[in-house]
């Protein structure tokens, strides 16, 4: 009877945990709002994320601060919540380093750090609510995106 | 032993590419020694070594060499639509009922979807009533993508009244372009 009573102490404790850890991955998502969606895929692809490698696929978020990094035969494509758009080919290591976005005004602003590899991006709302919105940086320059289509490479 | 004198290597690539309408767009490419270029061409490319930014040349061909699996990867890119409505209430012109079949079919080809619908009005009638009609607007919309089998879920509404107009007009005027959702597909 005891070992029954402390099993299920045990059980109450364990709910709560999961409880208040399902509660803080609640707020962590609310404090992280989702920045852009995976639309195409193929090969290996990972998304660096809070310290963890994370598999993706296709219709899953991505947030600020994530890392797309692709493998020798993968690729990626993802569409922003301002209709910008990008593609990442093989051995691609590309960070969403700042991204906010204001769908009542239309405006935000949008740094991409491109540590390695080749993207297209097709720009959106972002870049065309102001000039120095949209960025993308490289390990020695930085791009400012007045519009539309663009390619950059930055060999391994 | 390999002498790469004269010769650094390319630590970065940049190019505009065309749009599908052959226009394009801009970018400037800055280093860190201030020099600035503006690509603002088709093809206008620019190419980085040893810290330093320079014009490069580059054309279709070489493009596709270099970037071919990231040009396949893209999305298809994001639509806009717009369809009007029929003055104080929420159904369509029978020219932009016909034009539906041409949302729902860009939705349908894309394997993830987000659909944002906002909804306006034209200036005749109270702000409060032309909020409430633009709302509906937008849902009556909203309403019938669901029922033709879209995820509500994947869909949102909002609506902006008489205050964002297509056309700006006179207060109490009646503008049939005023009268719309404005639809973003991506």
């Amino acid at each position: 009877m005891r070992a029954i009573t402390l099993t299920r102490r045990a059980l109450a404790i364990a709910c709560l945990a999961i409880f208040s850890m399902l509660q803080f991955a609640s707020v962590a998502a609310a404090q992280n709002p989702q920045i852009a969606q995976v639309e195409t895929i193929s090969g290996n692809v990972f998304i660096q994320r809070a310290g963890a490698h994370v598999t993706v696929k296709i219709g899953d978020p991505l947030y600020e601060k994530d890392v797309i990094d692709t493998g020798a035969d993968g690729a990626i494509g993802v569409t922003f919540i301002d209709n910008t758009v990008m593609s990442a080919g093989p051995n691609s290591e590309v960070a969403l380093e700042q991204y906010q976005f204001d769908s009542n005004n239309f405006s935000g602003s949008m740094l991409t750090d491109m540590r390695k590899g080749t993207i297209s991006m097709v720009s959106g709302d972002i870049a065309k609510s102001s000039p120095a919105a949209m960025k993308v940086k490289t390990p020695a320059a930085i791009l400012g995106v007045r519009g539309t289509h663009f390619v950059v490479e930055v060999p391994d | 032993m390999v002498f790469t004198l004269g010769c650094a290597q390319r630590q970065a690539f940049f190019a505009v590419l065309p749009n599908a309408d052959g226009s394009s767009g801009a970018i400037t490419v800055s280093d860190n020694n201030q020099n600035s270029l503006l690509l603002d061409k088709p093809y206008a490319a620019s190419e980085e070594k040893s810290g330093k930014i320079a014009p490069a040349v580059t054309n279709a061909s070489d493009v596709q060499q270099v970037f071919g699996n990231a040009l396949a990867a893209q999305p298809i890119l994001p639509a806009h639509f717009r369809l009007y409505f029929e003055r104080d209430t929420d159904t369509l012109t029978p020219e932009s009922a016909q034009q539906y079949r041409a949302v729902f079919d860009d939705i349908k080809r894309r394997p993830v979807y987000q659909v944002e619908v906002i909804g306006y009005t034209d200036t005749l009638g109270t702000q409060a009533y032309n909020q409430r009609l633009s709302l509906k607007r937008a849902e009556a919309i909203r309403d019938r993508l669901i029922r033709d089998g879209l995820n509500a879920r994947s869909i949102s509404v909002a609506g902006r009244g008489e205050l964002d107009p297509a056309v700006p007009t006179a207060p109490q005027t009646s503008e049939p372009r005023n009268r719309r959702v404005e639809i973003t597909v991506r």
